[in-house]
């Protein structure tokens, strides 16, 4: 072994991730040579100096009275006080508490009206169907657009279920799309004005929908060069997408006076469930089970199909 | 509590605030209690605690966290740190925490996790979300440029060691 292969490894020979082999030609290596041998102590006191130094800085320290309020609360959440991580530690901090109090106002707002709009739903459901049939239903087993040719299933055979798969796993899931997403009521004025009060559209439905979905977030952004609007929610713990791009049906198949939800094809194991409007194509991915994403995406159709609709009459 | 000291370190150099750190440890520590179930016995549980953090963090700061890439320019000055001057020495804690300092952030990143809380290389990469290979290389680079601004400071202030020879790349030193 040379001293300048040495020097490129020792790093990772201090930090004990070479191979036994190669562990074994540096200690020859350095039994021969003083000079790395020094090179070697330098480099291990540096880091030792590093680490004691970043971790003994005054500024890396936890203050104690934050450092007890968390084991509190810590201690609170796992005795079963959930309502104990609702306490940000910014709820000492007087600047920044009127923000979070802003926010968690907000929040109980929007489950309000959620819980309001559940019990509507549920009461109008109660009186205009069957007893017993729920407004998120399992899917029947022939949803698979494979097994009922009658339905639209054009958006299902083209690459768009895909690229809203790929939109999904970047955006919502690794954050790691190359375009900085924007607002989607900004999107809404430049590109496309289905975009605009399209989250109040998919907000609104939600009371048909479980409790446990909740808003994440809205935004307009592009996948592979397709722009998508991007409604980010959470139900049953999973991260959903709802998106929605342009799309004119090339088999001539119109809509119908409401949406025909179904169950497309699985792409690296998340599930797609999507409808079609005149010009759009919308889709709901997620990692949930097949039946349930299915029964969100059927929950939250109806508002948004007659929002685009009405809005592709308009223009 | 054990890790939190780490945790917190970690959460600080992300967000730079620590009020934000604050809210960032909590958070992290709160969805790790949630979802200890999917904690892996036997696996290293300070490492599954700073991935939790990340991903906390990329939640709260989605855009941020989006353009998290490497630079070109960055990755450009790191390549330019074929030639190495020896390690100095002697050096104050200050020093070496402002040669940290100033070093790129991708490097920084993997620098501190790698040299100040010792998570491993597959560790780290899992946390990143980056192949190992690349944590391997932004590790050797961001040492290298850590030890290059320090003797680059050593050697403008007149001390460090000085008995050593340097390191080019046509030329090895010699061959025991």
């Amino acid at each position: 072994m040379q001293c300048r292969e040495f020097r490129e490894i020792a790093d990772s020979y201090l930090s004990n991730e070479l191979m036994v082999e190669t562990n074994h030609g540096v200690i020859t290596h350095l039994e021969q040579c003083a000079e790395c041998r020094q090179e070697l102590k330098a480099r291990r006191e540096l880091r030792g100096q590093l680490r004691e130094a970043f971790i003994k800085s005054p500024e890396n320290q936890l203050r104690p009275e934050f450092a007890a309020r968390l084991s509190t609360q810590l201690h609170d959440y796992s005795l079963g006080k959930r309502g104990a991580h609702l306490v940000s530690p910014r709820g000492w901090r007087s600047s920044v508490t009127r923000t979070q109090a802003t926010w968690l106002a907000l929040a109980a707002c929007l489950l309000l009206a959620m819980g309001m709009g559940l019990v509507v739903v549920r009461k109008r459901l109660v009186e205009s169907k069957a007893p017993g049939e729920i407004a998120v239903s399992k899917p029947k087993p022939n949803d698979s657009p494979e097994l009922n040719p009658g339905i639209p299933v054009s958006i299902v055979k083209t690459e768009l279920a895909k690229s809203a798969v790929g939109d999904h796993r970047d955006c919502a899931i690794k954050f790691r799309l190359a375009e900085k997403p924007i607002d989607l009521e900004v999107a809404g004025q430049k590109y496309d004005p289905v975009y605009l009060n399209l989250t109040k559209a998919v907000l609104s439905q939600q009371g048909a929908a479980p409790l446990d979905a909740q808003f994440v977030e809205a935004h307009s952004c592009i996948f592979e060069g397709r722009r998508f609007a991007h409604i980010v929610l959470k139900y049953h713990g999973q991260v959903v997408s709802f998106l929605v791009t342009d799309f004119e049906p090339t088999n001539g198949v119109q809509p119908e006076s409401g949406p025909q939800v179904i169950t497309c094809s699985q792409f690296d194991g998340y599930k797609v469930s999507c409808f079609q409007t005149a010009r759009h194509a919308v889709f709901i991915v997620s990692e949930l089970p097949e039946g349930d994403n299915l029964a969100l995406a059927r929950a939250l159709a109806p508002s948004v199909f007659a929002h685009i609709m009405s809005t592709e009459n308009e223009t | 509590m054990p890790h939190v000291s780490s945790l917190f370190r970690v959460a600080l150099w992300l967000t730079r605030d620590r009020a934000e750190a604050e809210d960032l440890l909590q958070e992290t520590l709160m969805e790790a209690l949630s979802s200890f179930h999917r904690f892996a016995q036997g696996t290293n549980c300070r490492a599954w605690l700073v991935s939790i953090l990340y991903h906390m963090q990329s939640k709260r700061r989605r855009t941020a966290a989006r353009l998290h890439l490497v630079s070109d320019a960055e990755e450009r000055i790191a390549e330019t740190t074929a030639f190495e001057p020896p390690t100095p020495q002697n050096l104050t804690d200050e020093e070496v925490l402002g040669a940290l300092e100033r070093l790129p952030r991708t490097f920084q990143e993997v620098v501190i996790l790698a040299d100040i809380e010792e998570m491993s290389y597959k560790e780290i990469a899992s946390t990143l979300e980056v192949p190992v290979g690349t944590v391997m290389s932004r590790i050797s680079r961001g040492r290298k440029l850590l030890r290059a601004e320090l003797a680059s400071y050593a050697n403008a202030h007149g001390f460090g060691r000085t008995t050593q020879h340097q390191i080019s790349e046509k030329e090895p030193l010699r061959e025991p």
